[in-house]
């Protein structure tokens, strides 16, 4: 299934030079597909999944992958699997992963403001386009032109699960069944990677999946959720936008 | 020209399958008015009660969902699994059902050897049911679900498809900044 990015670059640097920072994080996120998908048969994890390579012999990028997957498997009770779907599936984690690595690339190279938005999960660095922080819609779960929520984030990254975009296509693993309850949950925190897995995990959980929110905000993720029934929920923390 | 943007049409996320059906795609009629998310319920069983409490078979494992985090005053380390002298008695209280708006809350905790083991809050109108820490709950404010038109830089939501891009709040931005 494809996705699409979208970058975006604040910097005050000559056109040539955006153009060029543009291209290198294109060309990554290409690598990273080329790599790490499970719709190409020639990828490292494709090779791994037919046990073609051993897990120790996976390049240093697919080991760590393989290290968060399953961390974050036990931080979030299991809701949060690689293996859901039955083979190895890393893509949950590698899509945040990838980004986080795309904007630190960026970073390196000088760009200090801008916006990666990978299908909807985005991480952001340094100020907006007008100098504030970044202005995030979080999108509403029955009206696709509308808004729930505005963030205002400057360094962080924001990441929505939901169901209404393509089916109820999260499972919960307790009762190997399609995740109800909530139809929507977005997770605001430090890292991409994380909120991602962790707004799949609320979703799969259903309802409890509020209380377990909220006990991440200790961590520095807060959030923001709408239950099936249209009631909406967020952490005290959430980076609202005046 | 400070600003570059650009999409990338890729096959980023080999993204589980797509199962079941869509959801209605009718909005519900929210809830009338705000309302708390839950109230706090106390935790500690009621005196009167104890004497009502199932007893709990010994060696019962504790319930496996999250460890009990429970403010009961159940302080006392435990020595032998088996003895519940000075410490909770062993078996199952309940507290006292509190409404709130949208249904009964009744937690439950069970007592092994002294310690709580477990504490569920069962919300039986929504189903909403198995351990969970109702304070947590609280935590998470409750309110009716706005519809904004604002101006943003980007947005976030569930992963769209390639097609779904198209008609996306997102790729309107995408168009509008290239």
């Amino acid at each position: 299934m494809g996705t699409v990015v979208s970058i975006e670059l604040a910097d005050d640097l000559p056109e040539p030079r955006l153009r060029e920072l543009v291209a290198g994080t294109c060309a990554w996120l290409h690598e990273v597909d080329a790599r790490f998908s499970t719709y190409r048969p020639d990828s490292e994890v494709s090779r791994l999944r037919r046990r073609e390579i051993r897990p120790a012999d996976c390049s240093p990028d697919l080991r760590l992958v393989l290290d968060r997957c399953a961390d974050l498997w036990r931080e979030t009770d299991g809701y949060f699997d690689a293996y859901a779907t039955g083979p190895l599936d890393p893509s949950g984690y590698v899509k945040g992963w990838s980004v986080e690595v795309a904007s630190a690339r960026l970073a390196a190279a000088g760009s200090t403001r801008h916006h990666i938005n990978a299908g909807g999960d985005i991480r952001m660095r340094g100020a907006g386009p007008d100098g504030g922080p970044w202005r995030v819609g979080v999108r509403h779960p029955w009206q696709a032109d509308k808004l729930a929520w505005v963030l205002a984030v400057r360094d962080g990254a924001v990441a929505t699960s939901g169901t209404y975009e393509r089916g109820a296509h999260v499972w919960n693993p307790r009762t190997a069944a399609p995740a109800t309850g909530l139809r929507s949950v977005t997770v605001a925190g430090p890292d991409l990677a994380v909120a991602d897995a962790y707004a799949t995990a609320a979703l799969a959980m259903g309802e409890p999946g509020l209380a377990w929110l909220a006990e991440r905000v200790a961590e520095g993720y807060e959030s923001a959720a709408v239950t099936d029934d249209g009631r909406a929920f967020t952490s005290p923390g959430l980076p609202e936008a005046a | 020209m400070r600003r570059s943007t650009a999409a990338a049409v890729g096959t980023l996320t080999g993204a589980a399958l797509i199962l079941g059906v869509r959801l209605s795609v009718q909005p519900p009629s929210a809830p009338a008015e705000a309302a708390p998310a839950a109230q706090e319920v106390t935790e500690e069983p009621a005196p009167a009660q104890t004497s009502a409490a199932a007893k709990k078979p010994a060696g019962s494992s504790p319930a496996k969902s999250s460890p009990a985090k429970s403010s009961s005053p159940a302080k006392q380390k435990e020595t032998d699994p088996a003895q519940d002298a000075g410490g909770l008695k062993t078996g199952t209280y309940q507290g006292k059902a509190v409404q709130n708006p949208y249904g009964t809350v009744q937690v439950t905790i069970k007592v092994t050897g002294g310690k709580v083991a477990s504490a569920n809050a069962t919300y039986p109108k929504t189903g909403f049911s198995g351990t969970i820490n109702p304070a947590a709950v609280s935590k998470l404010n409750q309110a009716v679900l706005k519809t904004q038109s604002a101006k943003v830089d980007t947005v976030s939501g569930a992963t769209f498809t390639s097609q779904s891009y198209a008609t996306s709040l997102q790729a309107a931005l995408d168009a509008a900044g290239a």
